[in-house]
């Protein structure tokens, strides 16, 4: 029971990696634990270690570079919409950052645990006692899929709003693991998997997110929800254009990862938003239902478009 | 365990926690400030955000561990040395604080919110509050506590003299800004247990066996009790007894108890819930109205003692005059079915109890609006004589009805703290708060009406079913309510009604602000508005038409007395300058409209007896101090300050001479209980007919003293007077005069309605002896392209008689509406096979104070002749109009009927696009 806890709030990233790589595989990293201390409490993440990142200093830091915005992963969301640098360089960052939670939230809630938000599910986002009296799904080691009755994969939505305002900016992470470091861009760490959302190394530390400047980037973001406040994404949309031409569009909360569909200047916004819908692997396990939510995306891109002009 | 240092409210402590234990947890337990809230468990109310090292977080979900060393401000923080902070001042000032659960969350959010931001507008400050959920106020009195203490202005105390009609705070407000205030779960009882319920995983199933042996050898257990322990039925109407504290041989919804445990701490009692073994064989259950409607075939009823082969817990029907010939004889006629979802209370403070056995019987202290009832059910299912029970309210947050039934959690701990012969308390969590539910039953109904071409109502005609899932509670009263409360405000001569009231599979409906007549009001105020559009004819006239006047009686036989209605709906429709407005507007922006009115207390008692409905004890001894004793349940409506100004507006005193002690059923005369808005009619005049006795009292000692005829004094600004002033004394002496060679002076008070209705059977039901009225015009804009609907504005103007104390008179009103807003547009309890889905505050979605429109909020005041100093109800009424509002402002909007609620965008967007295909199909056909 609750004598077997422990935890560790390390002040460096290798330290970190090294107290993971001890821990492996009962450990769970938190950062401002806003999703993780939640998930804890209905039990759906109940390992008996907690390795605190918040006290490593080197994460919090963001800074100009010649090509790129470096933002250091423990940087809260609420600093996120107050940092002079991200309001100038990357304006989409604060509009999706203000699009999460509420704000006292944002005060601890982090851009990596954004990020790595859980993917979630109605049918999973439940206290133990509901998931047991429902039957155990997929996502927590059942055999069926409650939203589609189905045993071909769980398709719990990927619900980062950061995540698809960076991802249509074409940013990258920079990781540390037990291995070392690497860089990977930001679509590449999900997979698609409800079960397992993100392709990482236990040990993994996600340090700092990269974000290229200099590209005449404009956007154009949506989120759709219940309330104005105080909600996960139903679907949440970014289109940016840049001045060579280039278009990405970035999709959350309609799919167990990130939507992203490139395009260029010359191409029908109508052929890509069509692209975009069929990519969305949405099922009914939102509070929106299914055909909705799919009817919003291409409302939701047809409106960016028009406002990008 | 872990040592954690903190450095709080500028105290340094060193204590021990868990690893993974949380801030709050740490805080409340462990330090001891129960100032800090915890509403949801999950980050999503705010109630629990203190200050680390300046900045604001959640204390529920951060882990204590992270803050060692760090500097932590509570609530408990903020006054210096007993001076409130200027924001908390400001809170208490504004009226922003009613049953105060939120506050302390709310005032750290905002203090450090204006800390950053100093000149902040009034949509700057919704935005940093949205994170904070507050049930009670409609957010409108915090935002101006917080515009004006960031515009820096200076505090103004309410006068003390003046008491009837004075703006002031509640008398416990500065208590609660403090984080003072003490609710259930703060209440520290030595040598208590803890208890954790289990709770059926299947809505229907016989319990086969319950094995609890694992459990009982898990070390900190003391006990295990299961539902053959308490086999005595309970409920709080005399005719649905059908409730057992715990399931026996069956559960009937899942979530229902099956078995608790009373274990040294919270989490041992959790653990040996998980190890109790049940085996269950799961029936068919029975989930939607029309599953319990029809015949249940070879199907297990849900209970035997229904009287035919389904599930149909209560039929009630009433018909006055000639509904199929009214219909027949209108110029137009519409009928329409409505569906709405089943909604709940969404108080913040959970549920929570403690009680014990001493010398006096059971004493137990719990979050309850009905102390006199749960003493009641208390007492019959532990076999006690009635005067072995003693219930204690502490500090309520919040009830709107859904702390109006005993509850099995209250009756279990009595049963484990006799058996254990130790103090046992319970809090439950958010979800089992939702499961425990009692809210608006889940309706659908069929409802037809008439109207001439001149516009006269012809009839109405409603056909009703209610989901009352597994048990009685409130029902049968829902079940009249739903029909008889369309009597008014409208003249109606050939109106009739049927609810059927159906047991499901689901946590039990009950009774929940605005009791009954919500969900049937709004689709008579939404026949209205289309019965206008078809005569052509305003829909604000139709109704000034229409309405029933003062002093008349309504074909049920409703004595109206006062009826503020006409001056309600013309004042909304002068402030949002209706005539010149309506229909006029850019395309997806409307106006609606709507009206309804509510009970001000119901005229009998929910069990019948001689007794009166209240009664008000008043003690006044030497030095002067008048003592009110009132079992009447303050649960952050305000009664007790209303019952504060009634004693001292009688008395002619000041209101710091009045002190009130309630709801304690050892102490405290009987009062039924806070429910059906009676409190203020009937506790009030309790109250101002034992401040009369008092007065006679003290006048005629002083009479006799004097040498002076009685009728030769007055009261006056705390002075006893002669007309020749021969006699004045301040109050103090007079005091001293009247219990010379006596000693305190008690004297009692009371509230019997008057006899009232007609004699058919069914007429009891919605007899109060006294009526509100009300009406809103709400504005809106509605998306094409989304469906998405935004109210923007609501204008509400609600006839309360005289408003006792304005400030609590607005911030009840505020919350109605705001309330109303939540069920029109976004709150729903979904299910999945039985298993409430809707079971937190992320899912259950209580409008932010982003969501919530400004309002505009009009007090009318129509001089009740019964009402104390002509009040009658506030809290429940205001409720009614906004939704039906809302719903007509979407059709001035857009063209579309609402019929089901919430309000829905893809709804909204699949009617917005049948309507353009059916246009289009019309004008190909004209072309």
């Amino acid at each position: 029971m609750n004598n077997a806890h422990t935890y560790f709030r390390p002040d460096s990233v290798g330290q970190a990696v090294r107290l993971a790589a001890e821990r492996a595989p009962d450990f769970r990293f938190i950062a401002g634990g806003t999703d993780a201390m939640v998930n804890r409490f209905q039990g759906t993440d109940a390992g008996s270690c907690l390795i605190d990142l918040t006290g490593i200093a080197e994460m919090k830091q963001i800074r100009l570079s010649a090509d790129r915005l470096q933002i250091g992963a423990l940087v809260t969301l609420d600093e996120l919409e107050r940092a002079s640098a991200v309001r100038t360089e990357a304006p989409l960052l604060v509009e999706a950052a203000r699009a999460v939670a509420t704000p006292v939230i944002r005060r601890t809630a982090t851009l990596a645990g954004n990020l790595l938000c859980e993917n979630r599910c109605i049918f999973y986002n439940q206290s133990e006692w509901w998931r047991e009296a429902v039957g155990y799904c997929l996502k927590c080691n059942g055999d069926i899929c409650i939203a589609t009755g189905g045993k071909g994969g769980c398709f719990s939505k990927f619900v980062s709003d950061l995540a698809v305002a960076l991802i249509s900016l074409g940013a990258s992470v920079r990781l540390a693991d037990k291995n070392g470091e690497h860089a990977v861009a930001l679509e590449d760490l999900y997979t698609g998997d409800g079960v397992q959302p993100r392709r990482l190394d236990p040990t993994a530390v996600l340090h700092t997110v990269e974000v290229p400047r200099g590209r005449g980037f404009r956007s154009a973001f949506r989120k759709l929800r219940r309330r104005k406040s105080l909600e996960f994404s139903s679907l949440t949309s970014a289109v940016t254009t840049d001045r060579h031409g280039g278009i990405r569009i970035a999709l959350g909360g309609v799919d167990p990862r990130p939507i992203l569909v490139t395009g260029t200047a010359g191409d029908d916004p109508r052929e890509l938003i069509a692209k975009t819908v069929k990519k969305a692997r949405i099922i009914d396990n939102d509070t929106y239902p299914r055909l909705y939510r799919k009817e919003m995306i291409g409302v939701f891109l047809r409106q960016s478009f028009d406002e990008l002009g | 365990m872990e040592r954690l240092t903190l450095h709080v409210n500028g105290r340094t402590h060193d204590i021990l926690v868990n690893a993974h234990e949380t801030l709050a947890a740490a805080l409340r337990e462990k330090i001891g400030l129960s100032g800090v809230k915890i509403g949801c468990e999950q980050g999503s109310c705010g109630a629990c955000t203190v200050l680390t090292d300046g900045k604001p977080v959640l204390g529920c979900i951060s882990p204590a561990l992270r803050f060692h060393d760090a500097r932590i401000t509570t609530i408990e923080g903020l006054a210096d040395n007993g001076e409130l902070h200027a924001l908390q001042a400001k809170f208490v000032e504004k009226g922003a604080i009613q049953c105060g659960f939120c506050t302390p969350g709310m005032v750290l959010t905002a203090l450090d919110f204006v800390s950053r931001n100093p000149h902040p507008t009034v949509p700057e400050i919704k935005e940093a509050l949205s994170g904070n959920l507050c049930r009670c106020t409609g957010y409108k009195k915090i935002v101006e506590a917080v515009a004006e203490y960031a515009a820096g202005a200076p505090a103004q105390t309410p006068p003390a003299a003046g008491a009837a009609g004075t703006p002031r705070p509640y008398i416990e407000a500065g208590k609660k800004a403090r984080g003072g205030a003490e609710y259930t779960d703060d209440l520290q009882v030595r040598n208590a247990l803890y208890c954790k319920f289990l709770r059926s995983t299947h809505p229907h199933a016989h319990i086969e066996q319950i094995d609890t042996s694992e459990a009982l050898r898990l070390p900190g257990v003391r006990c295990v009790a299961t539902g053959a322990e308490l086999p005595i039925r309970f409920g709080v109407l005399p005719i649905s007894q059908d409730e057992t504290a715990m399931a026996i041989e069956k559960a009937r919804y899942a979530g229902e108890i099956v078995a608790a445990v009373a274990a040294d701490t919270e989490a041992e009692a959790a653990e040996a819930c998980r190890l109790i073994r049940v085996r269950y064989r799961p029936i068919r259950a029975f989930l939607e109205i029309e599953d319990s409607l029809g015949d249940a075939g070879d199907s297990e009823k849900i209970h035997d003692h229904v009287r035919f082969n389904n599930n149909v817990h209560k039929k009630a029907e009433l018909r006055f005059g000639n509904q199929q010939e009214g219909l027949r004889n209108a110029d137009e006629t519409v009928r329409m079915d409505f569906e709405f979802a089943g909604v709940n209370h969404g108080f913040t403070e959970p549920h929570a109890a403690v009680a014990w056995w001493d010398e006096n019987g059971l004493t137990i202290h719990t979050a309850t609006q009905v102390p006199h009832y749960l003493h009641r059910a208390l007492a019959k299912v532990l076999e006690v004589p009635l005067g072995r029970v003693r219930v204690v309210k502490p500090y309520v947050g919040g009830g709107f009805g859904g702390k109006s039934d005993p509850f099995p959690h209250e009756i279990i701990i009595a049963h484990l703290a006799r058996k254990t012969g130790r103090p046992v308390r319970a809090r439950l969590t958010r979800e089992e708060v939702f499961l425990t539910n009692h809210g608006r039953h889940p309706t659908k109904m069929s409802v037809a009406m008439g109207v001439s071409r001149d516009g006269i109502l012809q009839a109405l005609d409603a056909d009703i079913a209610i989901d009352g899932g597994a048990y009685g509670s409130f029902g049968v009263v829902t079940s009249y309510y739903n029909g008889v409360l369309l009597q008014a405000p409208y003249k109606l001569d050939n109106f009739g009604f049927r609810t059927f009231r159906v047991y499901t599979n689901k946590p039990q409906s009950g009774a929940m602000r605005g009791h009954g007549a919500v969900n049937s009001r709004f689709a008579v105020e939404s026949l209205i508005d289309e019965l206008a559009r078809r005569i052509d004819m305003d829909p604000c006239e139709l109704r000034l038409k229409n309405f029933l006047g003062a002093n008349t009686l309504t074909v049920g036989q409703y004595r109206i007395t006062s009826n503020g209605s006409r001056e309600a709906l013309l004042r909304v429709m002068e402030q949002s300058d209706w005539k010149k407005r309506r229909g006029k507007l850019p395309p997806g922006r409307g106006l609606g409209v709507a009206c309804g009115f509510f009970i001000s207390g119901s005229a009998l008692p929910i069990i019948w007896n001689e007794q009166p409905q209240s009664v008000v004890h008043l003690k006044l001894d030497f030095d002067g101090r008048v003592l009110i004793t009132s079992g009447a349940s303050d649960i952050g409506q305000g009664s007790d300050t209303m019952l504060a100004i009634v004693v001292a507006e009688t008395l002619g005193i000041d209101i710091e001479k009045v002190f009130v002690l309630a709801a304690d059923t050892l102490l405290t005369p009987v009062d039924l209980g806070s429910y059906s808005s009676r409190v203020t009619f009937m506790a009030g005049n309790a109250a101002r007919d034992a401040a009369e006795k008092l007065r006679q009292e003290i006048c005629s000692a002083i009479a006799r003293r004097a040498g002076l005829p009685e009728t030769e004094l007055y009261i006056e600004a705390g002075r006893v007077c002669s007309h020749d002033k021969s006699v004045d004394f301040d109050w103090r002496e007079a005091a001293e005069i009247l219990t010379a060679g006596r000693g305190a002076v008690s004297v009692s008070g009371k509230y019997i309605s008057p006899k009232l209705g007609g004699d058919f059977k069914g007429a009891g039901a919605g007899l109060s002896p006294s009526y509100s009225f009300g009406a809103c015009v709400a504005e809106v804009q509605v998306d094409p392209e989304t469906g998405q609907v935004d109210v923007l504005r609501v204008w509400g103007a609600h006839d309360c008689g005289k408003a006792l104390n304005p400030l609590a008179v607005e911030g009840q009103l505020e919350g109605s509406w705001h309330m109303g807003i939540g069920q029109a547009m976004s709150e729903q309890m979904r299910y999945y096979k039985g298993l409430l889905l809707d079971n937190n505050f992320l899912d259950y979605k209580i409008p932010t104070t982003l969501d919530t429109p400004d309002i505009q909020t009009n007090i009318i005041e129509s001089g009740d002749p019964e009402g104390p100093f002509g009040a009658k109800e506030c809290g429940e009424g205001a409720l009614h109009p906004v939704i039906p509002a809302i719903a007509n402002a979407v059709y001035d909007a857009a063209g579309i009927r609402i019929t089901r609620l919430p309000i829905s965008a893809e709804e909204v967007l699949t009617q917005i696009k049948m309507k353009n295909t059916l246009e289009k199909h019309q004008t190909a056909e004209t072309l």
